[in-house]
């Protein structure tokens, strides 16, 4: 490729976070006109704690489609973990030091399952993933129906601590994400992500190790499931195999709307932050000028639709 | 098979493994039925075996239209919410007389088509993956389903709908003979049909049948309402089997109906596959349900069975044919 193609299309995701920082700003105006409340240091502290759920799994997913592949059994894994930390917290509540290791290697490892799956049966990553998605929901359902367990008090205050006035979960969400970009951009590994989506024959004999780099990005995918579990745990108090349900999908909407390309190899982790704030702004504002979660639907859909409308439109 | 295969290749070809490659899916379910049988004596009795058929049949009618998208390399993943809108939408009537039924086929019918419609353009003409196109279109329309419904479940139904859905002629129920209908109708127009032609066509290679004077987009477009009017013909039916419309009427209806489709042998790679065989992967499917109840196993478990074969049936059929 060359350096001018290179170029342009640098340029080019350089407008879609623009366009998407642009919306941002319409909104929060669009916001504090329509309601005082919304533009408050509180509310903002609100937004910044709802955001590292649906921010981690939205990262999980751009490393899985940068690299070309989709990962559709998050929701499932999400909802399994939960249950799991619930349960296990509500046993031994002092154990919070083996719980959490054991929740990130078990959903590592899920990750990691589906990445082999992909690789060794060659199967459609949609195939594997929703059949895995069904796997584990059915597992999950044959252990506990409804939700259940309870957390520690001490493991709960993560989901609320406050570092110098910002929220724990903010902060941690920033610095993991600045990590994985600048494993994406940095290093070798991280680039090859990129080329293993752009063109996987390509990167095959360009002598890349792609089966492992295709297992890496769903195993990474998997750790990015764990941790927004454990904070979802920490935040309701309990294991619910149905919570994360909503969240494969919704965790797709950031990273298009970030203008992440679903065929792979282009976009970045940038981009899916910036639509992780859109998406969490979004509904907040609905909430507060009262829009039934219902019309909520109706407009997440339209997002997708306008987003990905808007990026392929531009590529033509 | 390529035209290239000497006669003698051919007379090898005749192996155990071709037999099994071509008849799989029935010895599969053959032997599903034996082992049913023998595991439960409530299996082959002709009550229970009707009632599996009925509750078969609506996603019958769903597979025969998803066969058709799979077919041009897409994938419908709204077909459960349109059938749970096409249910809303029937209840939108409030008749209660069977007077309302042709009217309410006919709303439907339009509705469906309207959201294949959307979801093709945005597939053929606005380049959007056949997965988030109907991704969002499934969310859409659970969004304005709910917003019509306030989340509360309705029953004022003409007394029709539900012989429609669970009644019988001589014995065989109303639905199947739908389901048989429908099932030659699209099966005609795929397997003996000028469209049917382009259809494969399109799906193995677009540019080819582009090249051939074949419209693709317009080939996807029709092959998406298909798969939408099928899946909102198959809501209605659906809707007097069960009686009552909740929102989510037809919940886990699109990943079954892709489930079965692909466990017929329909690729996901577009270009192969066959609507009869699809409706073989149905049977499957529901056996195999029906199974897990006979031998009183937790019905969560259906979810691990369903999951690992379609990863199971899909790694299968891919090596077939590679």
């Amino acid at each position: 490729m060359s350096a001018i193609a290179m170029d342009i299309r640098r340029n080019r995701l350089m407008l879609s976070y623009l366009i998407v920082a642009v919306l941002l700003v319409l909104l929060a105006v669009a916001g504090g006109l329509l309601s005082d409340r919304f533009l408050t240091w509180r509310n903002i502290g609100n937004l910044l704690q709802q955001l590292i759920v649906l921010g981690m799994v939205s990262l999980g997913q751009t490393f899985v489609v940068l690299m070309g592949g989709i990962d559709l059994a998050i929701g499932s894994l999400v909802g399994a973990l939960t249950v799991f930390l619930a349960n296990f917290l509500e046993w031994r509540p002092d154990l919070v030091w083996l719980a959490l290791p054991l929740a990130l290697i078990a959903a590592t490892g899920v990750g990691a399952i589906n990445g082999l799956l992909t690789v060794v049966l060659r199967v459609h990553p949609l195939i594997v993933t929703l059949g895995m998605s069904s796997i584990i929901f059915g597992g999950t359902l044959m252990y506990r129906k409804e939700p259940g367990g309870s957390v520690p008090r001490a493991f709960a205050d993560i989901a609320y601590a406050k570092v110098g006035g910002v929220p724990l979960s903010a902060i941690v969400l920033v610095v993991i994400f600045a990590l994985a970009g600048l494993w994406l951009q940095r290093t070798r590994t991280g680039r090859s992500i990129y080329f293993v989506g752009g063109d996987r024959e390509a990167a095959r004999l360009n002598g890349l190790p792609v089966d492992r780099i295709v297992v890496l990005a769903y195993a990474l995918s998997g750790l990015c499931a764990g941790i927004a579990a454990i904070f979802l745990t920490a935040r309701t108090g309990v294991g619910d195999p149905r919570i994360g349900a909503a969240l494969t999908l919704q965790s797709v909407t950031p990273v298009v709307v970030g203008g992440t390309i679903l065929a792979g190899g282009r976009g970045g982790v940038l981009g899916t932050f910036l639509g992780v704030l859109l998406v969490t702004m979004l509904n907040s504002l609905l909430n507060f000028v009262n829009v039934s979660s219902y019309y909520q639907w109706v407009i997440q859909g339209l997002i997708i639709i306008i987003a990905v409308g808007i990026h392929s439109a531009r590529r033509k | 098979m390529t035209p290239l295969d000497t006669p003698m290749q051919r007379s090898q070809s005749i192996s155990m493994a071709s037999v099994f490659e071509r008849y799989g899916l029935v010895i599969f379910l053959v032997a599903l039925m034996v082992v049913a049988a023998v595991a439960s004596p409530t299996f082959l009795r002709p009550a229970n075996l009707v009632n599996v058929l009925t509750i078969a049949a609506p996603l019958g009618m769903v597979v025969v239209g998803q066969t058709f998208v799979i077919l041009v390399r897409g994938l419908d993943l709204s077909v459960a919410s349109l059938m749970a809108t096409v249910a809303v939408l029937a209840t939108a009537f409030k008749a209660t007389t069977n007077e309302a039924i042709p009217l309410i086929f006919i709303a439907a019918i339009a509705l469906s088509a309207l959201v294949g419609l959307v979801n093709g353009w945005l597939v053929a003409k606005r380049n959007v993956s056949p997965f988030l196109a109907t991704l969002a279109m499934m969310i859409i329309l659970q969004g304005a389903r709910f917003a019509y419904t306030g989340g509360a479940p309705i029953s004022t139904l003409p007394p029709g709908m539900g012989f429609l859905a669970s009644g019988r002629i001589l014995g065989v129920p109303v639905n199947l003979i739908t389901l048989a209908f429908l099932a030659t109708a699209f099966g005609i127009v795929l397997h003996r049909s000028r469209l049917g032609r382009e259809i494969f066509m399109v799906g193995s290679n677009p540019k080819a049948a582009f090249l051939n004077g074949v419209a693709p987009d317009r080939v996807v477009i029709l092959c998406y309402v298909i798969c939408s009017v099928c899946a909102g013909i198959g809501g209605l039916f659906l809707l007097g089997y069960v009686g009552t419309v909740s929102n989510w009427v037809g919940q886990g209806y699109e990943l079954d109906s892709i489930v079965a489709a692909v466990m017929g042998g329909v690729a996901l790679s577009g270009g192969r596959g066959n609507v009869f065989a699809a409706l073989l992967g149905v049977a499957v499917l529901v056996v195999i349900n029906n199974l897990v109840l006979l031998l009183g196993f937790p019905i969560e478990m259906q979810l691990i069975i369903k999951g690992i074969i379609i990863i199971g049936a899909a790694a299968f059929y891919r090596t077939r044919l590679a």
